[in-house]
């Protein structure tokens, strides 16, 4: 009996949802043959997830203010349970993200998989690996501690050098001439907001490719 | 592309289809046991390793050596040597914003500039030995990257920074040159120009680890900065004490209820608040006595303490003094269960005291904010064994078994005059006498030959009686 109300129940959404359609497009697709370094993709889209659910932990108990993130940090990693958890998995998933985007990178490179039809799968890629490492600058700010003001002072000031244009990005970036509250709260909503939802829609453009000419067969000798 | 190639690749792509697995299960099974692999190995991280402690952002203190996140050190590194090129060194947009520009713009367009048809790794040799000295010499660059680059006094490079340069900047500039000079060559050589182009590729790569690694190491290890950094309060107390004892103790006593300041230079008889009081604790903010320690009441005659102002503490060090502070005098701040303040170690019965285990503590609590470099203290400094038996214009302050020694008469609330000159020497310390157990102590330490090490005063110490 309970089989056929879970087959009624799931006949009556798939009717509305196409569940069954959907089920077809994205998950019981034929592919090639695979192989571990094909893994490297998902691997990144877990590690984006990862990041962003601790991220929006952290942003439970973080201030972006520069009298307070310092401490905010400090109570998120002992006053917090689990905070140092949550913390520095976000610290460490971070590294091992710019790391996962880059290796994937290198083995779409060496493969040539971004060879005809999937040029614009690359070109996707490469903004998200672009995306990442802003990911990456705009996140290393906000402790505000020594480490962060000082290498984010260079940083925005290496941006600040580009002809013609750079003092505009220099003083975009930071709200002023010089590190403040307003380049905290740039570098925040960033972080938390601009750059994510890049990350998001590029991602999404990236797996629809990716469904829509399937994974790339590994090469053979006379491709 | 010719429509028959899209033909062709879209045919071959349906026979690898034929022969292989489906998405669910064979291969998101794959992808899951990597992402559950690299999640563990993130909590392991996070459990083992932590995230490395770093004081708070002084913006006052320009001598911090910046470094960026690990991921961008090859730029910093490049941006370092691009820097000492002479002439062309000077303009830093080349290396800024045109050659990153350039590179990004390649590794964007790269598949409609590689027109190469084929996938296969040995009919793509350009292609992978670009990449591959490029991915080396990020690595060879990351490598060195916390070796500094110098010049000696003739403003000539350094030898290290000569090795340096080969590495990150001649060796993979000569490589692609000579890749790129290679190709149309292929055309007229076939495998031959193939096998010089990945010789190169590896004599390159090869030549720049291996620099790499004698400039890694040959550099002089870094004289690594100790910086505490508290991160409980109960840290932040202990910390807060020590350098209250240090820089606020000469004014406001140990206990912070001095209303008028004795022995000090340029401000004796100055009438201050008692900051430990009920007045001063409910009233200023952890933000407000971190301003005024930071900037000191100038007008009143208390220095500034924070660097952005002339003083010597950084934002971290107010900090702690802050949360020592409040944690100590408000009876409003409950202290956290694992606040525990490391204290003067009391004295068993019969137990000799030791430089090493109480007199350092007692000294280091109660004395050396005068007594040390700098201060009006008749030259008697008192932050080492040594100094503490040796300084002073009226040395020895101390003589091993002397209870008539300059010290004890001191500390035991007598005023001497000083045969030589005719000055007062004060009784110490100035505003308020030692608690007697640390007047005992002390005089116990000096009548017993002033140990230095817990084993010296072991040694002297009564047997403890066994049953």
């Amino acid at each position: 009996m309970w089989k056929k109300l879970w087959k009624n129940i799931f006949a009556w959404f798939d009717e509305r949802l196409g569940l069954n359609d959907l089920y077809k497009a994205t998950l019981d697709r034929p592919e090639p043959k695979g192989n571990w370094w094909n893994t490297l993709g998902s691997a990144s889209l877990f590690l984006f997830v990862l990041q962003g659910l601790t991220g929006i932990f952290l942003t439970v108990y973080y201030t972006p203010s520069p009298d307070h993130a310092y401490d905010s940090i400090q109570y998120i990693m002992t006053g917090v349970e689990f905070g140092w958890l949550i913390r520095g998995i976000h610290h460490w998933g971070a590294s091992l993200m710019v790391m996962v985007v880059f290796i994937h990178m290198l083995r779409v490179f060496v493969t040539a998989s971004y060879k005809y039809p999937r040029e614009l799968t690359w070109l996707i890629g490469v903004g998200l690996l672009l995306v990442t490492l802003g990911m990456g600058f705009t996140g290393y700010l906000l402790p505000w501690n020594q480490k962060a003001f000082w290498a984010t002072t260079v940083g925005t000031a290496i941006a600040g050098s580009v002809p013609w244009v750079g003092e505009f990005i220099l003083k975009a970036l930071r709200g002023g001439t010089d590190l403040n509250a307003l380049t905290l709260s740039r570098f925040f909503s960033a972080h938390i907001w601009i750059l994510p939802v890049m990350l998001a829609g590029l991602i999404g453009v990236h797996l629809f490719l990716i469904i829509k000419h399937g994974e790339s067969a590994f090469p053979e000798k006379e491709d | 592309m010719k429509e028959e190639q899209k033909q062709t690749i879209h045919e071959k792509y349906q026979r690898a289809l034929q022969k292989g697995e489906r998405f669910w299960p064979d291969s998101i099974y794959k992808d899951l046991v990597v992402s559950f692999g690299i999640f563990i190995v993130l909590v392991l991280m996070a459990a083992f390793v932590g995230v490395p402690g770093e004081p708070k952002a002084d913006p006052s203190d320009s001598s911090y050596v910046p470094k960026p996140e690990w991921y961008f050190l090859f730029l910093f590194k490049f941006l370092a040597l691009y820097g000492q090129i002479p002439g062309i060194g000077k303009i830093e947009w080349i290396a800024t914003a045109l050659i990153p520009g350039l590179a990004l713009l390649l590794l964007f367009v790269l598949p409609l500039t590689d027109k190469n048809p084929f996938r296969h790794y040995t009919r793509r040799t350009l292609a992978l030995t670009v990449m591959g000295v490029f991915v080396v010499s990020v690595i060879a660059l990351t490598m060195i990257a916390n070796v500094p680059t110098a010049t000696d006094e003739n403003g000539r490079m350094t030898l290290s920074t000569w090795l340096q340069f080969l590495a990150g900047l001649i060796l993979p500039g000569l490589a692609y040159l000579v890749l790129i000079a290679l190709t149309p060559l292929a055309r007229k050589w076939g495998v031959a120009a193939r096998k010089a182009q990945v010789w190169s590729a590896t004599v390159a790569s090869v030549g720049m680890l291996a620099l790499g690694l004698v400039v890694m190491l040959t550099a002089p290890p870094a004289a690594a900065s100790e910086v505490e950094v508290a991160g409980t309060v109960g840290e932040k107390m202990s910390l807060g004490m020590d350098l209250y004892s240090v820089y606020c103790t000469e004014c406001h006593g140990v206990d912070g209820d001095v209303t008028v300041i004795t022995g000090v230079e340029g401000l004796e008889g100055k009438v201050v608040s008692p900051i430990s009081s009920s007045d001063v604790m409910y009233t200023l903010t952890d933000e407000t006595l971190a301003n005024i320690i930071a900037y000191g009441q100038q007008g009143l005659g208390m220095p500034p303490f924070g660097r952005a102002y002339g003083g010597e503490l950084s934002p971290s060090e107010i900090d702690y003094i802050v949360t020592y502070i409040r944690y100590t005098w408000d009876d409003r701040a409950e202290i956290p269960a694992d606040a525990v303040l490391t204290s003067i170690p009391e004295l068993a019965e019969g137990e000799v005291p030791s430089y090493e285990i109480h007199i350092s503590a007692l000294v280091k609590r109660y004395c050396v904010s005068c007594h040390r470099a700098g201060k009006d203290n008749n030259n008697y400094l008192m932050t080492s064994y040594d100094e503490m038996l040796t300084t002073g214009d009226n040395s020895p302050v101390m003589v091993a078994g002397d209870a008539e020694s300059l010290n004890l008469v001191l500390i035991n609330g007598t005023e001497v005059t000083d045969p030589k000159t005719g000055n007062v020497i004060r009784a110490m310390p100035p505003n308020k006498l030692l608690d007697q157990k640390y007047i005992d102590m002390l005089t116990l330490w000096v009548l017993n030959g002033m140990p230095n090490t817990a084993v010296e005063a072991q040694a002297l110490s009564a047997p403890t009686p066994t049953p």
